[in-house]
């Protein structure tokens, strides 16, 4: 009974896939293409050069990127208040360390706080290097048609689905 | 500016209230829909991407689309996949997602989020090398479907025919346990 709570406490994917598309359009009618990686370069920038201007306004990353006063950090900002405002109003059970996780290794906080920061930094450095994230290019770009999203959406999935099986092994299915 | 602060604030909460709401933000689901275990996550993103392109079409119809194609480097868009890919299979979360799950309270996302910081900084550090050595030399340009295809219309049919038949896939492959409702 408590599981059927659970499950039922999110979204079937496709009214939610209409729903994320309108929010899609809509920014792309009143802003541009949406992203959200920029939006970590926007926070460092705004903060590095209140300590070290020039250094800010010699590296090209953050000469073509806006600072924290922009429609890229605003949107990253409410996509934290949105997750909170979710969160306090849903069923959905938050957690530290992810159920499969746990099963997989153990209930160390450290061990998963570190490994997610190690991911947290492989994923930023990638986005970087490729221009956007998921949103930013895989999402965005796709919508656009655009090689470029399609390419990098093709391979995050594939290695995602190669590393998951790497990390996980069988745990996964042992359920 | 300041209409731009609030489309961009108000947008964000949209996005990261219906992206929790269908589980994006669970570092477990994620972890399941890449071991093939819940399709869910991965058809709507899919599903999203079909619809958004539909929508753009008609936007661009209208004159109000604001477009901006990224180029496709065969090598830094390549490497930055695979790097990527390795990261969203370890860790579970993408970058939106890490700010919406830290707000959720997961504290495994603020540590990714912080980690994002760091490899955001350091590839800016390093941008002045990197990108003349991996990117600009293997850039091919602002290419899309519709440089394939006789109108923009037939290349959005073909992206959704394409996705479409992944989602179709998912439903085949992914195998489902569980209640119905989230997958």
């Amino acid at each position: 009974m408590e599981k059927k709570n659970i499950s039922t406490a999110y979204w079937p994917w496709l009214p939610a896939a209409f729903a994320l598309a309108g929010i899609i359009v809509f920014i792309f009618a009143t802003f541009g293409p949406p992203a959200s990686s920029s939006g970590f370069v926007s926070t460092i920038k705004g903060a590095v050069q209140t300590v070290a201007p020039e250094y800010v306004e010699n590296k090209t990353h953050y000469a073509m990127m806006p600072d924290t006063g922009s429609w890229l950090f605003a949107f990253v900002l409410g996509m934290a208040m949105g997750g909170f405002i979710a969160g306090r109003t849903g069923r959905i059970p938050v957690r530290d360390i992810p159920e499969i996780w746990e099963k997989r290794f153990d209930s160390s906080r450290t061990r998963r706080f570190a490994a997610t920061f190690v991911g947290g930094f492989i994923i930023l450095f990638a986005a970087r290097l490729a221009g956007g994230c998921t949103l930013g290019l895989f999402i965005s770009g796709s919508s656009q048609l655009a090689v470029s999203g399609l390419y990098f959406g093709a391979l995050i999935f594939a290695f995602a689905m190669v590393t998951a099986r790497l990390v996980y092994g069988r745990t996964g299915k042992e359920e | 500016m300041g209409s731009e602060i609030w489309l961009g604030l108000f947008s964000g909460i949209a996005f990261g209230f219906v992206i929790q709401r269908v589980g994006a933000t669970n570092a477990d689901k994620m972890a399941k829909a890449h071991l093939m275990l819940q399709g869910g996550i991965p058809k709507f993103m899919l599903m999203a991407i079909i619809l958004s392109a539909i929508g753009l079409l008609g936007l661009e119809a209208a004159g109000v689309a604001n477009t901006r194609v990224l180029p496709t480097s065969l090598v830094a868009t390549g490497v930055a996949g695979i790097l990527f890919g390795i990261g969203w299979g370890f860790c579970g979360y993408c970058p939106g997602t890490t700010w919406a799950a830290a707000g959720e309270g997961r504290m495994d996302a603020v540590f990714a989020l912080i980690g994002g910081l760091a490899g955001a900084a350091v590839f800016a550090h390093l941008h002045g090398y990197l990108v003349p050595l991996l990117y600009d030399p293997f850039n091919v340009g602002q290419i899309t479907l519709a440089d394939w295809t006789a109108s923009r219309p037939a290349a959005v049919i073909l992206l959704v025919s394409i996705f479409g038949l992944c989602i179709g896939a998912i439903n085949f492959l992914w195998k489902e346990k569980n209640d119905g409702r989230t997958q």
